[in-house]
């Protein structure tokens, strides 16, 4: 398996693909006390606007979370990881996350990162900074 | 209701133990595999820090952008420090209109005062965030 110091500019990142739904949703509210009525409740969150009920952005941003450390393993750690939600996340949406090194300095690789939806529209595009641990 | 009048308005210090248990149900909801180390968006979940004065969550706010910055890696069972301080409060013409946007920061800090992490979230709400 390549070592993340093998990492070089333009490589990509390991792929992560995840598939919300409503009770992932629900537990996701309870562990981070969110109780936001636009991820639980359908009708609410039509009336807001939404069409429907939606995924909490910092659920998606913890799939891009999970993409990383699984990719990072103990070879590196997170100092920035900065994201913009484009577009809302809704369940049975396949989420597709995904990254590749933008710069690397000798310890140091800066990773874009992006999610798309199944009809490739972009729900997240963000930034890594990563410090290998050498 | 979100206007200039919030800038600057800060919560009291929070003192928190990281629970093995509260790190591991955050795990399992998000589906994520964790060990020792605590999964990097759950300092996002750190919101029991309230700011007198702000009172959320407002009907059509939206989280627009996150931003996480660590200066050293959380362990389960650290203790840290955290507040929260509405940083700025913006109004812009979006693609929906007239558009208030609201930063809040959390700031950690471990139990020697330093920075552990610091986290930046940009909140929009339609119009000026008034209860439709």
């Amino acid at each position: 398996m390549k070592r993340l110091v093998q990492y070089e500019v333009s490589d990509r990142l390991p792929v992560r693909k995840w598939v919300p739904n409503d009770i992932q949703i629900r537990q996701y509210a309870e562990a981070s006390g969110d109780f936001n009525p636009i991820h639980l409740d359908d009708n609410y969150a039509r009336l807001a606007g939404l069409g429907g009920v939606i995924a909490h952005g910092m659920l998606t941003m913890a799939q891009m979370a999970a993409m990383l450390t699984d990719w990072m393993g103990k070879e590196g750690e997170l100092s920035k990881f900065n994201v913009r939600f484009e577009h809302m996340v809704r369940p049975g949406d396949t989420i597709k996350c995904s990254g590749y090194i933008r710069e690397r300095s000798e310890n140091t690789l800066v990773c874009d990162l992006e999610a798309l939806n199944h009809k490739e529209e972009r729900v997240l595009s963000g930034l890594a900074l990563i410090t290998i641990q050498l | 209701m979100i206007g200039k009048e919030l800038i600057g308005l800060e919560s009291e210090p929070v003192l928190l133990k990281i629970r093995p248990e509260v790190v591991q149900r955050f795990a399992e909801a998000t589906g994520i595999p964790f060990d020792e180390r605590v999964p990097p968006t759950f300092v996002g979940t750190l919101m029991q820090a309230n700011i007198a004065g702000l009172e959320l969550p407002i009907i059509g706010l939206i989280h627009g952008e996150q931003k996480f910055t660590y200066y050293r890696q959380l362990y389960l069972g650290d203790s840290v420090t955290y507040k929260r301080r509405i940083n700025d409060v913006y109004e812009r013409v979006g693609k929906l209109g007239n558009m208030t946007f609201m930063v809040l920061e959390t700031t950690g800090y471990d139990l020697m005062g330093e920075l552990v992490f610091s986290s930046s979230s940009t909140l929009i709400a339609p119009e000026k965030g008034e209860n439709v």
